[in-house]
């Protein structure tokens, strides 16, 4: 297990931010970690909706449950954190 | 004995294009150091300065100059008034001084680049009075704010700022050392004096100088307008050296550097003036918006004195007019909430009346921006500052140093514009800004942003605390909100809501 440092864009926020995650991690503790940096601080939380990551100008958001590894993702990534 | 009138001795006396004997034209001038365009020096010697001053004329109305800024600041009793200043005037004190007083310093040595290897002798002159000009802002706008050192302790980042690795000191000393002391002495012609003195400089010293006259704070209104009157005359100095290098067919490669450095500025002043103009100065002496200054100043003027001269807007005219609604309010955002990270204390500005007028100058900030604010302000409603402070960094760009923002809320745009560049990827804050590193990648490429520190392990504890310590931030040199949050109970009175 490594840590990834990614470049979060969190919808609805303003600034892209820092979010070291593990390469175990799956997309939604992905999401559960960017949301500390910006829900509820900057941004409205959603309830009763999934946060869903998926790669900058990427189609289609990762399998909730697949994790960083698999997603291949590299350092400093620039990922997308969304509402469903 | 009668004096010579100046126009009967000046040509000849500053015309010192002499021959070398004992080294070559190439030693004395090399290229990298005067010309990168190698243009011959026949065609240098029809330069011809718009400005013409002896030394014995500079120096009587230099030190009229500084007898006037020094006697008001004198007959004033500045202290006084810093005690009744409101915050965020106090604020826009401490970062004008901080991010400029030493500046002024390094533009003295870009000067001392011309006056030694510009090719134009009339160049060589006007940059020399240039380096007395840019010493003389340098002392000045340090020995100004070291009287309030003993009673507030940020504004000793007046001298401090540039010789740390704050933030904001890596984003001014990277954009600096790209138009100033990383180019020959042509290219700081168009780089300093054209793109950055006639454009900018207005908006800093003159724009600020009127809400400084609103504010009561005649001392610095006065500094920085007596300051301006140098840089409205070393200015100059470009214009003459554009003219050869277009009627030399060098246009093309002079716009590049032109635009380099305008895009290079107008970020650095969309987070040092948008956020002092639009937030910090209190709303009722706010003489004019960020923007409507921007206009004024730059769309206005500085349009037309590009195209008078025979160049074109920059490319990405568009974008940057575009910029002029967003940028700024981004940049703010992102400093009043990393505020531990910087030596002034930011004044929010987001008030119910300050929400109207953000609300009339930019239409759809509430819907935007103001959706952040608003989770801010409940967060101190409930008591809950923990959450208006950050727990990471953000990411910074690669060229302007400076976080990558967008816009937020109801039309969400913010995104990376990277590039993948021999193995490593870097991340701007806008597709100009790619642009520039794309003009010239291994100029740039080997630079280290604070967050590349922060990934390399440079900044230990490798958390916000080891970042501000890396930063030079003692626990009382960081900012706070100025005004302590009072702004946030303005939304109390039934007579405003939130919007
Ligand atoms: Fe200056
Ligand atoms: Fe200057």
């Amino acid at each position: 297990m490594t840590t990834v440092p990614l470049c979060v864009n969190f919808e609805s926020d303003f600034v892209l931010q820092l979010v070291p995650v593990e390469s175990d991690f799956t997309m939604d503790q992905v999401a559960e970690a960017a949301a500390h940096h910006s829900l509820n601080r900057r941004v409205k939380p959603q309830p009763g909706r999934t946060l869903r990551v998926r790669l900058q100008d990427g189609d289609a958001p990762f399998d909730r449950d697949a994790t960083v590894e698999q997603s291949g993702f590299q350092v400093m990534e620039t990922i997308e954190v969304y509402y469903e | 004995m009668a004096l010579l009138n100046r126009s009967d001795w000046y040509d000849i006396a500053r015309d010192t294009n002499w021959t070398p004997k004992y080294v070559t034209e190439e030693e004395l001038f090399p290229k990298e150091m005067s010309d990168c365009f190698d243009v011959p020096r026949e065609k240098w010697e029809t330069y011809d300065e718009p400005y013409k001053t002896s030394y014995r004329e500079y120096v009587k109305v230099q030190r009229e100059k500084d007898a006037g800024a020094y006697s008001v600041k004198a007959a004033l009793g500045r202290m006084k008034f810093l005690d009744s200043a409101d915050p965020g005037w106090k604020s826009i004190l401490k970062l004008h001084y901080g991010g400029i007083a030493l500046q002024e310093y390094a533009a003295g040595m870009a000067e001392a680049t011309m006056a030694r290897f510009g090719r134009a002798p009339g160049m060589r002159n006007m940059a020399t009075f240039g380096l007395l000009d840019e010493t003389r802002h340098g002392q000045i706008q340090l020995y100004f704010p070291h009287e309030y050192v003993s009673k507030d302790r940020q504004f000793d980042w007046a001298h401090k700022a540039m010789h740390s690795n704050d933030w904001a000191a890596i984003a001014t000393r990277h954009a600096f050392a790209d138009i100033m002391s990383g180019r020959d002495a042509t290219s700081v012609a168009l780089m300093l004096t054209f793109a950055f003195e006639t454009a900018f400089t207005n908006m800093q010293f003159l724009g600020l100088a009127a809400d400084a006259a609103e504010v009561g704070d005649v001392t610095f209104s006065n500094l920085i307008s007596s300051i301006q009157t140098d840089e409205a005359r070393h200015a100059q100095i470009g214009t003459p050296a554009l003219k050869i290098l277009i009627e030399n067919g060098h246009k093309e490669k002079a716009q590049k550097l032109v635009d380099i450095a305008f895009w290079r500025n107008w970020r650095l002043f969309a987070v040092v003036t948008g956020p002092s103009m639009d937030y910090y100065t209190p709303l009722a002496k706010r003489e004019k918006s960020f923007k409507e200054f921007m206009v004024e100043w730059i769309v206005g003027q500085f349009e037309r004195n590009i195209l008078d001269i025979g160049l074109d807007v920059p490319w990405y005219w568009d974008t940057f007019l575009e910029d002029l609604n967003t940028t700024h309010h981004g940049m703010h955002l992102g400093v009043w909430y990393w505020r531990p990270t910087v030596w002034w204390d930011p004044a929010a500005g987001a008030s119910p009346d300050e929400r109207d007028w953000l609300e009339e100058k930019y239409p759809g900030w509430n819907d935007t921006y103001g959706k952040c604010w608003d989770v801010i302000i409940d967060n101190i409603k409930n008591g809950r500052e923990d959450l208006t402070l950050p727990e990471t960094l953000p990411i910074v760009c690669n060229m302007n140093h400076l976080p990558i923002v967008g816009v937020p809320g109801k039309k969400w745009d913010v995104r990376d514009h990277y590039l993948d560049y021999k193995g490593r990827r870097y991340h701007f804050g806008s597709k100009v800004d790619r642009w520039v590193f794309e003009q010239d990648p291994d100029r740039y490429a080997g630079h280290q942003g604070l967050i590349d520190r922060f990934l390399a392990g440079k900044i230990q504890p490798a958390n916000l605390e080891g970042a501000l310590k890396y930063m030079g931030l003692q626990p009382e040199d960081c900012g706070k909100d100025a005004h302590d949050y009072a702004w946030v109970w303005n939304y109390n009175k039934p007579d405003k809501v939130a919007v």
